[in-house]
């Protein structure tokens, strides 16, 4: 008995483990410790009542409302019963009817004999027969619920639903012939007719949890660090949406660890003024020493290079610029093709997406226009009060300036006028400085240069930023 | 504490806190794997409530540490009592000549002074804020910890120390562990995103606006004297107003502020009359105001009132 409840846990503790490679394949983040604390959950409140259960796993597993959604669309998958049992309706029948059944039955075609014979026998298909039909319906290119549900469709199809109203109106009247009372036809018809409605539950139910067990599976290959590795360029649509979440939670790991950075750098000077306020009430005897917040306040310039040739990478750069003008509040943002525009006001006035399309949209690429000098000289002209000597300027661009002038002489006041000048190039190192590119002009003057191709390049390149600055 | 879930429920029940499932669910998890719960959910649908119902029924005290932008270390965990070593120094300054007298030369003055000091920083000078009232207190707490999300992102840091380990380090005395890990309830209105990090830490509670059974159940519990009959009128509007596009939507607190409005004014049914004067109870802008009045009065045949202008 104890060795049978030990099993039990092993293979309900094994669901869970199941379950939770599905909500992360579904884009919901769990962590190792969660799903221990689930384990621990279902340890102490049990099985046996189904919403308790339920509930014990949401607590424990989801820690974000929205995730709700998945999670209830994932839960019956996984922990449903396979839906409802089949009822069997030879029990009503006396052995010399269920003799008649059988020879009724056995006249058919096969395909519908067996659909017929799970349906009376209340005996439905085995796992084995379900995942095969599956796999010949196509469930392995399934990847949505919507998807999941036509290939069930399919599935009913190929099981002969399509055909079943004649095959039973046949089989009555084979019946009748051999001489079956109506009120024995009449329960069977009842009985088939709510073992339809189950099977074709049941169908729904192991097809759903195919599908979410693929989603899981493939999305390892995909999740951690291969994405990470991947360059902005080949990317699908789908990774380039998870790399969008990466990125969002680069920005909040960068914003928490930069708040630990400024609480360390806190203890500022003294501060006469509110020490003496603080000490009025012991006689201003000077007890409690008070300081003045060192804050750090950085100060941001980010141009961002939207020509034809940064087309393809420019919508994760300028997505970059959003998540990074969110987060500092002195930032300004400009990006340039032919001449210089500043989008600061599209970028803090609208959300991500659309922020982007705009950029995109009121700067369209043009060929062979890109004119980083031109865009320079424009930038001193008409906002070089945007720079001085406590702001951070960083370029995202791949410098290829179509031969024209790169202006080296403004790059250089770029630099002894800016804090620092950063520049982040998606372009492979052994490229700079073939063709029209005028990179390896440019690296000198700059006080950093990363190659920013892929995530981990970016994260990195970030991380040595915010411990400089 | 409880045994079973059902307990709970009763237990909250008793405190006038009518808990739903999951609500008793998460509770009695909390209170047997010894986590954290993190409640979220819109304003006013008692979540801090349910930390008093639970202090309440567990007959535990409640410390309650309200967030706030710029709250720190100093002001959520101890602070030393200036005034009272002063005092205490300025006191016992007879006896300190006595200790220091003897004294031959300044240095073993110093050394003297030194080996009392101890007593000037001891915990009679210190004073508790909530999170070391709730680690020192002998008997076990409930520990409310309000709108976390109010908070700032190193305060959120520091109370994932102390939440981890229910221990705290005061420099001049040592390590505080406490005595009694206390029930830990935060609740976050969800004005920004909370830490992952801490998310990991609690359990999860989404406390959303009650059923149309269970708002009817509260206020009954609430205000008995409301007859049946216009405790479920109102609850109706109610109900229906959260399906409004509003700036913002009657909570459970408002719906018990106006059904006692009703009470008071002794209102026999919801008519328009009563509606035009008491509406303000639940609604807190002028556009919501009139807008409501617009969609709600429609049998009164004054659909084009002065409301269609404002509404949005």
């Amino acid at each position: 008995m104890a060795v049978a409840a030990a099993t039990e846990e092993v293979v309900l503790d094994d669901r869970v483990v199941e379950f939770v490679r599905g909500l992360r394949a579904a884009g919901v983040r769990v962590s190792l410790a969660e799903s221990m604390d689930a384990m621990r959950a279902v340890g102490l409140v049990g099985i046996t009542e189904k919403e308790t259960f339920r509930q014990s796993i949401r607590a424990t597993l989801i820690k974000e409302s929205d995730d709700f959604l998945i999670f209830d669309e994932l839960f019956p998958l996984y922990f449903g019963t396979g839906g409802p049992p089949l009822q069997s309706a030879l029990e009503d029948l006396s052995p010399d009817e269920q003799e008649m059944l059988k020879a009724a039955l056995s006249a058919m075609s096969g395909r519908l004999q067996q659909l017929l014979d799970w349906l009376t026998s209340g005996q439905g298909p085995t796992m084995e027969e379900l995942e095969e039909l599956a796999r010949r319906s196509g469930a392995r290119w399934a990847n949505t619920p919507g998807e999941a549900r036509w290939v069930s469709r399919r599935m009913l199809r190929q099981m002969g639903f399509q055909h079943l109203e004649e095959q039973i109106q046949d089989l009555v009247q084979k019946l009748q012939e051999m001489g079956m009372s109506q009120e024995a036809i009449e329960k069977l018809l009842g009985v088939v007719e709510a073992n339809r409605e189950a099977l074709a539950e049941q169908v729904a139910q192991q097809v759903g949890l195919q599908v979410a067990r693929d989603r899981a599976e493939r999305s390892r290959e995909l999740h951690g660090s291969d994405l990470m590795h991947k360059s902005f360029q080949s990317l699908t649509e789908s990774e380039a949406d998870q790399l969008r979440k990466e990125v969002q939670r680069l920005v909040a790991q960068l914003r928490s660890r930069a708040a630990l950075r400024r609480k360390r750098g806190k203890a500022g000077k003294f501060d006469p003024k509110s020490t003496i306020r603080a000490n009025q009430r012991y006689g201003g005897v000077p007890f409690e020493m008070k300081f003045k917040k060192k804050k750090l306040k950085p100060n941001l310039v980010l141009i961002c290079d939207v020509s034809t040739s940064m087309r393809p990478v420019a919508e994760f750069m300028l997505r970059l610029i959003y998540e990074l003008q969110d987060q500092v509040a002195k930032a300004r943002s400009f990006a340039f093709n032919a001449d210089m525009e500043e989008i600061s006001v599209i970028i803090s006035g609208n959300r991500p997406a659309d922020a982007v399309a705009e950029v995109l949209y009121n700067i369209p690429p043009g060929y062979y226009a890109t004119d980083l000098g031109n865009s320079l000289a424009t930038f001193f002209s008409d906002w070089s009060d945007s720079v001085n000597g406590r702001t951070t300027v960083i370029i995202l661009g791949d410098g290829r300036n179509n031969y024209n002038s790169p202006r080296i002489d403004l790059m250089k006041r770029l630099q002894q006028r800016a804090k620092r000048l950063i520049w982040f190039n998606p372009e492979h190192r052994q490229q700079w400085g073939t063709g029209d590119s005028d990179m390896l002009d440019y690296v000198p003057i700059c006080h950093e240069v990363y190659q920013v191709r892929n995530l981990a390049q970016l994260s990195m390149a970030v991380d040595e930023l915010l411990a400089m600055s | 504490m409880f045994r079973n879930i059902d307990e709970v429920r009763d237990g909250l029940g008793s405190e006038q806190y009518i808990a739903s499932e999951e609500i008793s669910t998460v509770v009695y998890l909390a209170q047997n794997l010894c986590k954290p719960i993190l409640t979220e959910g819109p304003a006013g649908v008692g979540k801090t409530e349910l930390a008093k119902a639970w202090a309440g029924a567990t007959g535990r005290p409640l410390v309650r540490l309200q967030c706030y932008e710029g709250l720190d270390e100093s002001k959520a965990l101890y602070e030393w009592e200036y005034a009272k070593q002063m005092l205490y120094t300025q006191l016992l300054r007879d006896t300190l000549r006595e200790v220091l007298s003897e004294a031959e030369s300044l240095t073993e003055a110093a050394e003297r002074l030194s080996q009392e000091e101890d007593v000037f920083f001891s915990d009679k000078f210190l004073l508790p804020r909530p999170l070391l009232t709730a680690l020192m207190s002998d008997e076990p707490v409930v520990l409310l910890i309000d709108e976390i999300d109010r908070s700032d992102v190193e305060f959120e840091a520091f109370l994932l120390e102390v939440l981890s380990d229910f221990q705290v380090s005061v420099p001049e005395i040592g390590t505080i562990s406490a005595i009694h890990q206390p029930m830990v309830l935060l609740t976050s209105n969800n004005t920004r995103d909370l830490s992952e990090a801490l998310k990991r830490r609690c359990l999860y509670l989404f406390v959303d606006y009650p059923t149309f059974e269970a708002e009817l159940d509260i206020v009954r519990l609430k205000v008995p004297n409301l007859s049946p009959q216009l405790a479920r009128q109102a609850v109706e509007v109610v109900q229906q107003l959260r399906h409004m596009d509003l700036r913002k939507v009657p909570s459970i607190s408002e719906t018990l502020d106006w059904a006692r409005a009703l009470l008071t004014l002794n209102a026999k049914s919801i008519d328009e009359e009563t509606m035009r004067n008491t509406l303000t109870v639940l609604l807190k802008y002028e556009t919501d105001v009139q807008r409501a009045r617009r969609l709600l009065g429609g049998n009164g045949g004054r659909r084009s009132d002065r409301g269609g202008r404002f509404g949005r």
